[in-house]
């Protein structure tokens, strides 16, 4: 992975530029010693590592917009961090770039039940929002598997996804408002406990931006109140083709489960290996339908998903008896990725989305791209939005073992975007898919990208190097191209 | 004249044309809300009428394809037929525009506008998965997916949405569609004002009962008028029928410490979520229609601070984040934007005015300058010789 050259100059000045931060902040909030700083250099990508130029940690937006200004007025480069679980490569450091880190902004400022939102810093971990009002009885809807450790400003930036995304929506469809910092050193304030932006919907294009736009700095999300049942069923199949096609018939007949996630059979075997979660070993896949509402309206659910599935051709159903059970059928899931880690030395988790009716096609294609690359490959989906996470099992230690891997890895996301799909669901392109993105957009579909950039960034200071293949200049991508005089149709309507 | 282009190809070919010639463009859907935002004032005019059908129904992948002169009755009634809907329950602005029909799916999309059910299931923006346009520099490009969960590239749909028509002309939409709820139940109560009306429908949406709809009128259902006028909240409840009934009975139970509640079924509840749509239940001969969107528990402090000043009827929605009142005088902008902004925050658009005072009176809410700055600089990022519908979300300092 090719990352921008690092600016000599920058690298010489950096005693300047620490002593600079270190004038402008309180003290023990910019590390520049190597063995502290090694804790930031990497996220949850951690095939790529790479020492920051110094890491600072501000308190308050005041002292982020300070530093933003700083770095734009001397030319530094910056990339912001939550608790960096990315798994793209977004939070990876710059040699040339402040590390700025969101880890001080843990408080959540405001808990409004009457508005149903919670305000919050950045650095809050997901969970810890759905902890500050469980007792209320309210959660914070979208789950990553990461939810324990991952800040809500990650969230933000990655508009982070969870199992039960399907009925609730993504980070993007739960944010009420956020405060921000631009490159400039303006802070923002974008919604907030109202609903809609009244005129460009600036919060929208921030979320999934990936780091790119601004450094959030605040946080309004909307809180639900908890369903008063959930439950779940745990539903056997011989052939992957056949989950495949329950999946889509689930959604035929009209029902959104709150989740619907898909096993195959090498996935199941290793989460029953790590927690014998009781799952159905021989089964070419697995499912995992959870309900969730009043207690009549999950009964009459259940019964009806049992017979989609039957009619579907399953092999074994179980529905949980108790909330015991209904987490011992996640347990597994929830799993899956330390289970696989278990049993390989190594793995990659892709992320690619595809349309549910070609999960069948899909695994027909991943069984030939295993045997091709001779890797194994163990795959958790959330089939009940398409979203695919193929873990390819490889030995880094093994020459050559990773490029492989990452070929592999390319392989099923360009599969993807051929069966009509996207190369991220949830995980973001960061440096990993970047080099990717021409598989999916043309050069044109980009550079308008990359003009929405410049308009908060035109110095390409925030956290450059990611998400997009090249770097074209803001004044290049601001050009028209018009050729006068050469009309190809002359008979349509000139003023 | 107006152009009106049949394909893609014809509408990116105009707009090179329109582009290298400097041309600015005035662009309708089917033009039923082009008295919505401020005056435009171009050289020439774009409709998208006639670049209309849907171009793929895919009701197991949950996703349709349109092209954006589409009419929404005719995307409602294929939906139908599957049993499936937008979920954003878009709405029919027909009577206070005097149109004829709903208008397009993509005017709906660039105005961004939700029914009822925005306070649950989420906004117009919420289902624009992905969309093709030619922007400002006469180029064509795509952005998002035909897929539910997409995070390649930046989230353009979202800019796009709302943005009336400034940024780039939509070509072709994927919009997320759901099942619609078997059955739909309201249960309305009386309250002595409309403060009691708000807390009426915090209580309910604070419950379990999952309300995918608040809102308060006064008891007549008529036209609403102000200050202590006994209000009315109405909660929707939607869903399979055995959960409705059972929620129906839970509700009852939280309402009834604010008020004698009373049941309006299947048919009664539509008619009534319709109107509150559809904005039906305000005073046809209003001067102004204002649109704002406020914190909900700041709802009846932003209407004093506004009935203190001036006469005003209105009703709401949203669980009282959304307040749509009519009113007069050349003072009024002030009024209410003044009182959202001192109550809570929020924002108040113009929804209808006689064309004298669209030319005075910004539509869209005033912005604080950094973030006027960089509305502008976005609009330059798609437009960059401000030629698409200029004016109409507010002036943009134009480039010599
Ligand atoms: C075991 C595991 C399971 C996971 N499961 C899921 C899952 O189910 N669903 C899912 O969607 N993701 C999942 N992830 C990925 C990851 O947790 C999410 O992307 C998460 O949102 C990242 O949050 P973070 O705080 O760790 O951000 P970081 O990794 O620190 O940063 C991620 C990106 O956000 C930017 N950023 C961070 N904070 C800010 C801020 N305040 N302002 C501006 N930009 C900022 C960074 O520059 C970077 O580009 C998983 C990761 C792991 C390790």
């Amino acid at each position: 992975m090719l990352m921008p050259a690092p600016d000599k100059t920058t690298l010489s000045r950096r005693d300047d530029i620490c002593a600079a931060l270190k004038a402008m902040l309180p003290a023990g909030c910019v590390i520049d010693d190597d063995a502290t700083m090694r804790a930031y250099d990497a996220d949850g990508l951690s095939a790529y590592r790479q020492m920051p130029l110094v890491v600072v940690l501000p308190e308050t937006t005041q002292q982020v917009a300070d530093v933003l200004r700083w770095c734009r007025d001397n030319d530094v480069k910056v990339v912001p961090r939550g608790a960096g679980t990315s798994l793209s490569g977004g939070a990876l450091p710059l040699a040339d770039g402040v590390l700025l880190g969101l880890g001080k902004f843990n408080q959540i400022t405001d808990i409004d039940f009457e508005n149903r939102c919670v305000v919050t810093q950045p650095g809050v971990t997901n969970l810890g929002i759905t902890h500050a009002v469980q007792d209320e009885g309210f959660y914070y809807a979208p789950d990553p598997s990461s939810q324990i450790a991952c800040s809500i400003g990650g969230n933000i930036a990655e508009n982070s996804g969870g199992v039960h995304c399907l009925k609730y929506g993504l980070t993007t469809n739960n944010v009420l408002g956020i405060e921000m910092v631009t490159m400039d050193g303006d802070i923002l304030r974008l919604g907030g406990k109202h609903l809609d932006a009244g005129n460009l919907d600036v919060l929208g294009v921030m979320t999934g931006s990936e780091g790119l736009l601004g450094v959030v700095t605040e946080v309004t999300v909307r809180i639900l109140r908890k369903p008063a049942t959930q439950r779940a069923i745990l539903v056997g199949f011989d052939t992957a083709q056949e989950a495949g096609q329950a999946v889509s018939n689930v959604i035929a007949a009209g029902i959104i489960p709150a989740g619907m996630e898909m096993m195959d059979n090498p996935a199941i075997n290793a989460a029953e290996d790590f927690v014998q979660a009781g799952y159905p070993r021989d089964a070419a896949a697995l499912l995992i339908v959870e309900l969730d509402g009043p207690e009549v309206e999950v009964d009459y659910l259940l019964d009806r998903v049992g017979e989609v599935m039957q009619r579907s051709g399953s092999s074994s159903l179980r529905v949980s008896q108790s909330e015991i059970e209904r987490n011992q059928f996640w347990a597994g899931r929830k799993s899956a990725f330390p289970a696989v880690g278990r049993i390989s030395p190594d793995y990659l988790c892709m992320d690619g989305t595809i349309p549910r009716k070609a999960l069948p096609e899909m695994l027909t294609r991943m069984s030939a791209m295993s045997q091709k690359f001779g890797l194994r490959v163990a795959n958790v989906f959330h089939a009940g939005d398409g979203n695919l996470h193929p873990l390819i099992l490889f030995d880094a230690n093994v020459e050559g073992e990773l490029q492989r891997a990452e070929e592999f890895g390319a392989e099923i996301l360009r599969n993807c975007v051929d069966l009509g799909g996207v190369l991220t669901g949830e995980h973001g392109v960061g440096v990993e898919k970047r080099d990717l993105m021409g598989e999916m957009f043309t050069e044109e579909d980009m550079k308008q990208q990359q003009r929405v950039k410049c308009a908060f960034d035109p110095g390409h200071l925030l956290n450059p190097g990611k998400v997009f293949p090249l770097l074209h200049r803001c004044a290049e991508l601001g050009r028209l191209h018009v050729h006068h005089g050469a009309l190809p149709h002359p008979e349509l309507p000139r003023f | 004249m107006t152009f009106l282009p049949e394909a893609h190809e014809a509408l990116e070919e105009f707009m090179r044309q329109a582009v290298a010639d400097k041309t600015s463009l005035h662009i309708v859907g089917t033009g039923t809300k082009e008295k919505l935002g401020d005056m435009v004032t171009a050289d020439a005019s774009l409709s998208l009428a006639h670049l209309s059908g849907i171009v793929d129904y895919q009701p197991e992948e949950l996703i349709m394809v349109a092209k954006p002169g589409t009419r929404l009755d005719e995307i409602t009634v294929a939906l139908a037929e599957k049993k499936q809907m937008l979920a954003f329950e878009p709405a029919n602005l027909s009577f206070l525009y005097g149109a004829e029909h709903a208008g397009s799916v993509g005017g709906i999309i660039a105005a961004n506008l939700s029914g009822p059910r925005r306070i649950s299931a989420g906004a117009a923006r919420d289902y624009l998965l992905g969309f093709t346009a030619v922007s400002g520099r006469g180029t064509s490009f795509t952005s998002g997916s035909r897929v539910m969960k997409n995070v390649t590239g930046y989230d353009l749909s979202k800019l796009i949405c709302g943005s009336m028509g400034t940024l780039a002309v939509m070509s072709e939409l994927t919009l997320k569609v759901l099942p619609r709820p078997e059955t739909s139940t309201t249960l309305s109560v009386k309250c002595a004002a409309l403060a009691p009306a708000q807390k009426a429908l915090s209580a309910a949406f604070k419950s379990a009962t999952e309300p995918s709809g608040g809102a308060i009128t006064r008891a007549s259902s008529g036209a609403l008028s102000l200050g202590d006028e006994p209000a009315a909240a109405h909660v929707r409840l939607e869903g399979v029928a055995q959960s409705v009934a059972d929620r129906t009975s839970t509700l009852c139970d939280v309402l009834a410490e604010f008020g004698r509640v009373s049941v309006l079924e299947q048919d009664a509840s539509e008619a009534l979520w319709q109107d509150i749509r559809d904005i039906r239940i305000l005073d046809e001969a209003a001067e102004q229609v204002w649109k704002l969107s406020v914190t909900p528990s700041h709802v009846s402090e932003v209407i004093t601070a506004i009935t203190a000043q001036t006469v005003i009827r209105f009703f709401c929605d949203w669980a009282g984040g959304l307040i749509i009142l009519s009113g007069a005088g050349e003072g009024l902008h002030q009024i209410v934007r003044s009182a959202v902004e001192a109550h809570g925050g929020g924002h108040a658009s113009l929804l209808r005015a006689p064309d004298t005072m669209r030319g005075a009176i910004a539509s869209f809410h005033p912005q604080p300058t950094a973030l006027a700055g960089l509305h502008d600089r976005i609009r330059q990022s798609f437009d960059p010789l401000h030629l698409l519908n200029p004016g109409k979300m507010g002036s943009v300092s134009r480039d010599a």
